[in-house]
């Protein structure tokens, strides 16, 4: 397969993202804040009851400033132009071309990805001059590196299945945001998963948002330890795969039933 | 002009009981938003049960009331929020050849307001109030409503530079979400696990201290209060509003002498 057009779409994309520049800026300035909050909570919790064995506030300060460092990532929803061409019917135009479309739709989700990566370093950068941040081995930050791209993968499909229900019914934003909230609190990206008690706490990490960002970040701050490495890996990877499989079907099944909206 | 806004009320009533189904899918929104964040504050404190010496039925009071202050805003002032897409399409135009007062029109724009958020919001802070132990009683039922006020009031004012900014930036989306966020990320917690300077700007600055902070220290009986203040101060909050939104009005005014349109 000719892989050359997506890479274009996805430097389109990325230029697209990068003309607002004050948005940007904006970014940078609110994660700081937000890593002063943290900072601030974790600190006096901390201080006042007795600490969690697996996680000394050093780890779950780390654990807390990287998830927002990868929510800069993640939390760019690049399948929303889904949403967008079936509101104003291109998706149809989109069908005839001689492309993959969700293959589109995942080059361009990925270029603008990229910008926002870029803005992962001056991020950290100003992140740590509030915040100490443990350094991972190098053996270690390579599992967490794999980790957080299958976890990419799995957010991605994650949305791509939930822009498709515009398929069906245009009113898809609560839907969306609601999957949106709910898998910020069950990912692990608000509060690490091993904070959930008793059962509590075995179902979250049986779910697949566990997958997004709990298990790289274990791994990153040690709660996953190197022995165990493979086999959350491998839990990961099955997450995807179903979700891989989930959304081509679903996707053979919407493009389908394309209703154009006369846009 | 009161007449004018009653009116206002009865037509958004009426629709409201025509769109039933919308009303139950915005109400499963503002409950799952709200749930995530209690949710997490939940989990967060079986581990440590302790915030600076709040316990989580006491920062669920906290949560309640900022909760209820910003749902009445919601509901009453929406409207301030789409301030800048009417500008940015132009249709903020005819707001200034019109012969009533600039804001009172934004205010009164027509449009499907659902009250889920105030209704939840009012019920989450009566249950808080049990949880918390909380006295209920004349002072209770008398600040409390005017606390709810000016809670709304003070979120009425943000909103209301926020919009202004946009007289000069067309696009102010991002800044409108960040504040937002760091309205409600600030306000979760009790201010005096802050640093000093960040305390005097949530007290002083941007006063979102007074939308809970400060009455709820007060009728939680605290008696450690952050920049030792009396704890009599969380009852000045409807003095505090009114104040705050006096003086974001007054920027919108020179905002409205500067708006030149966009042209579109």
């Amino acid at each position: 397969m000719n892989l050359e057009p997506y890479v274009e779409f996805a430097k389109k994309a990325f230029s697209r993202e990068a003309t607002y520049r004050i948005e940007v800026l904006m970014e940078i300035g609110s994660l700081v804040l937000r890593v002063y909050i943290l900072r601030a909570l974790w600190t006096a919790l901390y201080a006042q009851n007795a600490a969690p064995t697996n996680l000394p506030l050093h780890s779950m300060i780390t654990y807390a400033t990287i998830a927002m460092l990868m929510s800069l990532i993640l939390e760019v929803d690049g399948t929303r132009l889904i949403r967008e061409k079936i509101r104003e019917g291109t998706i149809a135009t989109d069908l005839m071309k001689p492309i993959s479309v969700p293959l589109y739709f995942f080059s361009d989700g990925f270029g603008q990805t990229l910008l926002h990566a870029l803005l992962v370093i001056p991020s950290l950068l100003c992140a740590l001059l509030l915040v100490h941040i443990d350094v991972a081995p190098p053996a270690t930050f390579a599992a967490f590196l794999l980790a957080f791209v299958i976890g990419y993968g799995v957010n991605f499909f994650l949305n791509f299945l939930m822009n498709c229900i515009a398929f069906w019914t245009l009113e898809t934003f609560a839907a969306q945001l609601i999957v949106r909230w709910v898998s910020d609190l069950l990912s692990g990206q608000v509060i690490p998963l091993t904070l959930f008690p008793g059962i509590l706490g075995r179902i979250v990490f049986a779910l697949p948002f566990a997958a997004i960002y709990s298990t790289p970040l274990l791994i990153y701050v040690g709660v996953i330890p190197p022995d165990q490495w493979a086999a959350s890996i491998l839990a990961q990877l099955l997450w995807l795969v179903l979700f891989a499989a989930l959304s081509s079907l679903v996707w053979r099944a919407a493009s389908n039933r394309v209703i154009v909206q006369g846009g | 002009m009161l007449r004018a806004y009653a009116e206002y009320w009865r037509i958004n009533f009426l629709t409201l009981l025509e769109y039933r189904a919308n009303f139950v899918m915005w109400f499963v929104f503002t409950i799952v938003y709200h749930g995530v964040a209690l949710g997490a504050l939940w989990v967060t404190m079986r581990q440590f049960p302790s915030m600076n010496g709040w316990a989580f039925r006491e920062m669920f009071f906290l949560y309640a009331l900022w909760m209820a202050g910003h749902e009445l805003h919601n509901t009453l002032f929406f409207t301030v929020v789409s301030v800048p897409d009417y500008v940015r399409e132009g249709r903020f135009d005819r707001f200034l050849v019109r012969p009533l007062d600039t804001l009172f029109q934004v205010l009164t724009v027509p449009q499907q307001i659902v009250p889920d958020g105030l209704i939840l919001g009012l019920a989450t802070l009566a249950v808080a109030t049990v949880a918390a132990n909380v006295r209920v009683d004349w002072i209770f039922m008398v600040f409390v409503p005017l606390i709810i006020l000016g809670g709304a009031l003070i979120d009425l004012g943000i909103s209301l530079v926020v919009a202004t900014c946009s007289f000069w930036f067309v696009r102010v989306d991002t800044i409108r979400w960040v504040v937002m966020s760091l309205e409600q990320d600030f306000t979760r917690y009790p201010i005096s696990i802050y640093t000093r300077g960040v305390r005097i700007v949530l007290a002083f600055v941007l006063p979102f201290a007074f939308m809970n902070y400060f009455p709820a220290t007060f009728f939680l009986q605290k008696t450690e209060v952050a920049l030792h203040l009396n704890p009599a101060v969380g009852l000045l909050t409807p003095a505090i509003g009114l104040a705050w939104l006096g003086a974001a009005y007054g920027f919108w005014l020179v905002g409205l002498r500067h708006y030149q349109g966009t042209g579109s």
